[in-house]
């Protein structure tokens, strides 16, 4: 038959969900007409838009119930507030639902993102975490299959989403990255990155370049037939997510000589060797001292410096109500190998290295009562660079979101505990999948989504602006007592000297995380929970709620 | 952010709802749903202050043009008067495109 190319690039959200279901079955939830619109914008005087530029089809794939949920890149750079981050969450809730109770239902998701909206900011982290933890349980039962079409792509925490799918279809206009190139230009510098050097971007983290080097699975045509039939393709097949995939992908990332330039192309031999040797040698580390640090020595009664494997990431294990518990903390290092991850940040290294920490107890636990898991929290972002997104950093983030979900769901009891900074992709890897979350109060625990500097230039406003923005809408603020207010904090540790901790103070301390320990176990929620709090009931998180409330009414 | 409100006499009730266009620079998106009454409302949020004036030339011209009755919402972000006729005409023939939204 002949066959006229129809391109999926150049449709809207709603048209693309329409051209990769079969004929006739789309069918839209929470629409245009439902007015579900993001309650935070208006508030900064940014109109709105009626979908929140989150389409949600259900309808059929060849012959199966299929849920399809599209980003429309136009509408504020396809950026994830509350509202449309609820709305993908909460559909990859109810097919994982309706799987769970034998009705199978396979779910796609079109990326065309900048990741999360900055104009709601903790919003987009708090949904986006949400986001990975029903990709993660999805993928147990169906897979989840990610097409990156472009314009925009998949960027920043929805990358991370990218990286937990099962599979990945891109064209070669589609972009996979976790920083887009204008913020690591912003952070580190023109040298480290010219996002004006539109090829060098899309030799970093354009679909071509992604297939080649294994990070996504089929580099397509961009014609909507065409990537029918790829989707058919991946979901016939079984499939080992790559965030799950530690062996080869660490692998990938330890082979990379970080003392010297690396080309895409280079990279792409890298990728394909998949040599399990270490580039250039790990010198003995040197730690510098930071929260996150003095609090896992606290609680771990071990110096940092003991711990074997060093690097930048600490795993050891400590009592929490005289039960042994395992404790996780990524710290600054001086002689870490990626020199844009030697403050803290969450880099390459870190990321797998978080994931195979976990999946090491989660082994050693799988005969036995799941021991709880304790990551200190104090990152003060994600690394920033050229090399990181080269060797997608986005997928390291993705494997330890993916290691502590899966613990999570294991039945270990994962707790966060935010002793110092909590920031964006960083967070997300590190802390936001766990069962509940934890702060000591203070004014230097911060929960957020980007520096000011680098907010304001995205967001096209002055630093100013972005100050006042925060009084009206508390997800854009800095502060620990503003990210309460949303609901998925469940307890402010008060009165503890954060740098500094006393006796008394680090046994209170423990005596928070042996009562979470056991209220986790009791109600065995997961990320739930953080929409069942008083603070999220009563106007936290209100949106949210209504999203799912009306999602399962009209998903049937 | 504006938001404007306009309100139009009308008599021909639009046959369906119609959804069309994204709230992306130099574009718009515009909802029309039936009403009743004999009566054209039009809430207009725009990202463009001080264009009261402009907005009610457009629309009076395309209310007299079709003389519909319906509820519209209009979410604009920076589309000049020439996109917004062509939205406006793109939504009345999604409605009459009998494809139910």
């Amino acid at each position: 038959m002949l066959h006229f190319k129809e391109s999926l690039v150049e449709l809207s959200a709603r048209e693309r969900i329409r051209a990769l279901m079969d004929k006739g079955s789309f069918r839209e939830l929470l629409g245009p007409f439902d007015g579900v619109e993001s309650p935070h914008l208006a508030k900064q005087g940014i109109v709105p838009q009626s979908d929140d530029g989150v389409v949600v089809g259900k309808g059929a794939i060849d012959g199966t119930p299929s849920v399809v949920i599209a980003m429309e890149g136009d509408f504020q750079g396809g950026g994830i507030g509350e509202v449309a981050g609820s709305k993908i969450a909460s559909a990859l809730e109810l097919a994982l639902n309706d799987n769970k109770s034998g009705e199978p239902t396979k779910a796609v998701i079109v990326f065309d993102t900048g990741g999360v909206r900055l104009q709601e900011a903790n919003y987009g982290l708090l949904t986006i975490a949400e986001i990975h933890a029903a990709i993660v349980a999805l993928r147990e039962y169906s897979p989840v299959i990610g097409v990156i079409p472009g314009k925009i792509g998949a960027f920043g925490g929805m990358a991370i989403s990218a990286g937990l799918c099962s599979a990945l279809v891109m064209t070669k206009e589609g972009r996979l990255c976790l920083n887009g190139p204008e913020v690591i230009e912003q952070e580190a510098g023109i040298r480290e990155f010219d996002s004006k050097d539109r090829t060098l971007v899309w030799r970093t983290m354009g679909g071509r370049q992604r297939v080649s080097t294994g990070y996504a699975d089929i580099e397509t045509e961009d014609d909507t037939w065409t990537i029918r039939n790829h989707i058919s393709e991946l979901f016939a097949k079984e499939h080992h997510p790559r965030s799950a995939n530690i062996d080869e992908f660490h692998s990938i990332i330890r082979a990379i000589d970080t003392s010297s330039e690396v080309a895409p192309e280079d990279f792409r031999d890298i990728a394909e060797k998949k040599e399990n040797k270490l580039s250039n040698h790990k010198k003995k580390p040197e730690l510098e001292n930071s929260r996150g640090k003095i609090w896992f020595e606290a609680l771990t009664g071990q110096t940092a410096e003991d711990n074997r494997d060093a690097a930048s990431v600490l795993c050891a294990e400590g009592k929490i109500n005289n039960e042994t518990a395992s404790f996780l903390a990524v710290v600054p290092n001086k002689q870490a190998r990626f020199p844009r991850a030697r403050n803290g940040e969450v880099g390459l290294e870190e990321g797998w290295m978080l994931a195979e920490h976990v999946r090491k107890i989660m082994e050693e636990d799988r005969n036995r009562e799941k021991r709880p898991i304790v990551a200190i929290v104090d990152v003060p972002s994600q690394a920033y660079g050229y090399k990181e997104e080269l060797a997608g950093i986005y997928l390291s983030c993705a494997a330890a979101a993916d290691a502590y979900a899966s613990a999570r769901m294991a039945g270990h009891p994962v707790i966060a505990l935010i002793v110092g900074q909590a920031i964006s992709g960083a967070f997300l890897s590190h802390g936001l999948q766990a069962n509940r979350i934890l702060a000591l109060d203070d004014e230097n625990v911060q929960v957020q989504v980007m520096s000011k500097q680098s907010a304001a230039r995205i967001t096209l406003r002055t630093i100013a602006q972005v100050e006042e923005a925060a009084k009206q809408v508390p997800a854009t603020a800095y502060d620990v007592h503003s990210f309460a207010t949303l609901g998925a904090l469940d307890e402010l540790i008060k009165n503890v000297h954060p740098d500094k901790p006393a006796d008394a103070d680090v046994e209170q301390v423990e005596r928070t995380l042996a009562k979470t320990v056991n209220d986790i176990r009791e109600r065995k929620s997961g990320l739930e929970h953080r929409l069942q709090t008083p603070a999220a009931v009563e106007g936290g998180r209100k949106a949210s709620i209504e999203v799912r409330r009306l999602m399962e009414e009209q998903w049937k | 952010m504006e938001a404007l409100q306009f309100e139009f006499q009308t008599n021909e009730p639009i046959p369906n709802r119609a959804h069309v266009g994204v709230v992306g620079s130099g574009d718009l998106e515009i909802m029309m749903e039936p009403v009743e009454e004999p009566h054209t409302s039009v809430e207009v949020r725009t990202s463009i202050q001080g264009y009261e004036k402009m907005w009610r030339l457009v629309l009076e011209r395309f209310i007299e043009e079709n003389n519909i009755s319906a509820k519209v919402k209009i979410n604009d972000f920076g589309a000049t008067p020439g996109v917004v006729r062509l939205r406006l005409e793109q939504a009345l023939e999604v409605s009459k495109s009998n494809v139910a939204l």
